[in-house]
C-alpha cells in the first residue's frame, strides 16, 4: 500500500475527492481519496461499522497489481522458484507458468487451450528448466521438433500470454491495473482481449466460480473502444486539462445512442466528440 | 461459386457461411478471412473499397453483406419501388454503395460486376437466430413496436435469450449462433417469412450474376 496522508497534513480544504464504495461483503464500508494540497492528493477517510471490516477490506486491497507488460523482460529466463505471481513487467512469466504447470495443471491445460485457440499456429508452451535452477518459455509452432524459442516470438504474444496467465489464474488478485491492454494485438483480436479481462470480472459468463476480479485497463485504441459499444457503463474518459484530471463515465453521456448512429464509438472518441483527447498549442 | 462475406463479427460471419450454404443448396465457395466492420456505419465506409478490391483484385463472384437495423427504419415493400430511396433506411444506403460504386466498373475477370447480396437483420442478427424458436421476434413485430413506440423487445434482450449472458465469450456466442442456425439450415421458409430483410438476402443470392 501506498504511504498515506494523515489529516494533520491538509493545507486545504475542498478539492476534488474520490468516493470508493465495496460489494458486498463490504457495502458498509466507504473510502473517501481526497488531496492534503493542490498537488498531492493522497488523504484516506475510511468509515466502516468496524475496524475489523475495514482491516479485512484492506487485506484484499493488498492483493491489488498493477501490470505494464515489458516483452523484452518477459522473454528472458527466469528463477524457477519465482513463479508465485506475475510480476509488474511479466518478467517472470515462464517460472509463472512452470508453477502453474506443476501446481494447478487442469488451470495451465486450459490457457494453453486457449493461447492454441488464439494463436493456432502454434500447438502447444514448452517450459524448459535448465542445470542453474532456471526456466525458460518456447511455443510449439506445428508438429515441428523445433520450436520457437521466447527470443523469436513477437511482441503481441508475450503481451496476450500475460493477460492469459492473469485470465486463468485460479486465485487472482482482488483488483488488476493493466496498461494499455491493446498492444501488440491485432485490431481483430481484441474481442478476445476483452473477452479475458471480462473471464476475471464475469467469472460466471464464463462458467468460473470464483469472486469477480475488478479490473482496469487503460487503452488508447479506437478498436478497443468499440468493443464496449454494449457496455458503455465500463468505460471511464480521462480528460487531462493541465495539471488536472477529469473522468467522465461514458454511460453519462446521453446523447450517446444519438452519437452512436453517426459513427463507432472509437471514431466518435478520436473526434474528440467524447472528450479525452490531448490538448494542442 | 466463389462467395466473399462482410459482415460484423466472426459469429456473424460463421452464421452467414451456413445460411449461404443452405440457400444455394451446396457448399459455397467462401474466401478464407472474411471482411469486416465495426458496426453501422463503417459497414458502408468500407463497402465501396471491398466491392472495387473484390472486381479488380479476385475473380469473386459474389459479396453477401449483412449488418443490423438497430434502430433505423425498417426495409418495406414501399422501399422496392422504382427509384424510391429511402436515406436511413439501411437496406436502400447499401443497395446504393453498391449501384453507386460498380456503375462504371469495366469487365474484369470475365464478369460486368460482383453480384450483389444484401440482408438486413431487424433489429439484430441474434433476431434471427431466434426465428422459429421464439414466436415473439419477428420483422412485423419489431415494426409494430417502432410505431407504437412500444418495442416488444431490446437488442440486449435478445443476446440474453441466445447466450443467457450479457458477456458471452466469441466461441461461446459462435456455438449458440450455429445451433440456432441449424434449424434454418434445414428449412429456411420461417426466416424467410417472418423477416423480410432475410428474405431479400435470399432473393439476392439466387438472381444469376451479370456476365
Amino acid at each position: 500500500m501506498l504511504p498515506l496522508a494523515e489529516a494533520s497534513a491538509v493545507t486545504r480544504d475542498g478539492g476534488p475527492e474520490i468516493t470508493i464504495a465495496f460489494d458486498a461483503p463490504h457495502a458498509g464500508v466507504t473510502a473517501r481519496l481526497g488531496c492534503v494540497s493542490d498537488v498531492v492528493c493522497d488523504l484516506l477517510r475510511v468509515e466502516s461499522p468496524s475496524p475489523a471490516e475495514w482491516y479485512e477490506v484492506k487485506a484484499r486491497l493488498g492483493t491489488m497489481r498493477s501490470y505494464a507488460f515489458d516483452h523484452e523482460a518477459m522473454a528472458a529466463s527466469a528463477l524457477t522458484t519465482a513463479g508465485a505471481g506475475l510480476a509488474s513487467n511479466g518478467a517472470n512469466l515462464p517460472a509463472v507458468l512452470a508453477a502453474r504447470q506443476r501446481n494447478a495443471p487442469a488451470e495451465f491445460a486450459r490457457l494453453e487451450a486457449e493461447l492454441v485457440r488464439l494463436l493456432p499456429e502454434f500447438t502447444g508452451i514448452l517450459l524448459k528448466e535448465d542445470y542453474g535452477g532456471r526456466v525458460s518459455l518456447a511455443l510449439r509452432i506445428g508438429s515441428s521438433e523445433a520450436p520457437v524459442t521466447a527470443d523469436n516470438l513477437s511482441q503481441g504474444v508475450f503481451y496476450l500470454l500475460g493477460i492469459l496467465v492473469l485470465s486463468f489464474d485460479p486465485a487472482p488478485p482482488a483488483v488488476v491495473c493493466i496498461e494499455e491492454i491493446d498492444r501488440g494485438i491485432h485490431p481483430r483480436m481484441l474481442r478476445e482481449v476483452r473477452d479475458a479481462l471480462y473471464r476475471l470480472s464475469y467469472p460466471v459468463s464464463f462458467g468460473e466460480t470464483r469472486a469477480p476480479v475488478q479490473v482496469i485497463a487503460t487503452t488508447h485504441s479506437p478498436y478497443m473502444l468499440d468493443q464496449f459499444r454494449d457496455h458503455p457503463e465500463e468505460v471511464v474518459i480521462t480528460q487531462k486539462l493541465r495539471h488536472e484530471a477529469r473522468f467522465e463515465r461514458l454511460s453519462d453521456r446521453v446523447d450517446l445512442p444519438e452519437l452512436l448512429r453517426e459513427g463507432t464509438l472509437g471514431d466518435m472518441w478520436f473526434s474528440g466528440v467524447l472528450g479525452g483527447v490531448p490538448e494542442e498549442r | 461459386m466463389k462467395v466473399a462475406l462482410l459482415s460484423e463479427s466472426p459469429a456473424d460471419e460463421a452464421v452467414l457461411h451456413v445460411l449461404v450454404d443452405a440457400i444455394l443448396g451446396a457448399p459455397a465457395q467462401i474466401t478464407p478471412a472474411g471482411f469486416r466492420a465495426r458496426g453501422w456505419p463503417n459497414v458502408l465506409q468500407v463497402l465501396p473499397a471491398v466491392i472495387r478490391h473484390l472486381h479488380f483484385n479476385t475473380d469473386v463472384d459474389t459479396l453477401v453483406v449483412t449488418c443490423d437495423s438497430d434502430d433505423s427504419p425498417v426495409h418495406t415493400h414501399a422501399h422496392e419501388a422504382p427509384q424510391y430511396y429511402h436515406p436511413h433506411c439501411r437496406m436502400c444506403q447499401l443497395r446504393a454503395v453498391f449501384r453507386q460504386t460498380s456503375k462504371r466498373f469495366p469487365i474484369a475477370h470475365g464478369r460486368l460486376k460482383v453480384q450483389r447480396v444484401v440482408g438486413v437483420a431487424v433489429p439484430a442478427l441474434e433476431a434471427w437466430l431466434l426465428c422459429g424458436r421464439d414466436n415473439d421476434v419477428s420483422e412485423e413485430a419489431w415494426i409494430n413496436g417502432q410505431q407504437t413506440g412500444r418495442l416488444p423487445y431490446t437488442r440486449a434482450e435478445l443476446k440474453f435469450r441466445i447466450y443467457q449472458t450479457e458477456r458471452p465469450s466469441l466461441p461461446h456466442e459462435i456455438e449458440c449462433a450455429l445451433r440456432e442456425t441449424e434449424r434454418h439450415r434445414r428449412d429456411l421458409r420461417r426466416l424467410e417469412y417472418d423477416f423480410p430483410g432475410f428474405a431479400a438476402l435470399m432473393k439476392d443470392l439466387k438472381s444469376p450474376p451479370q456476365h
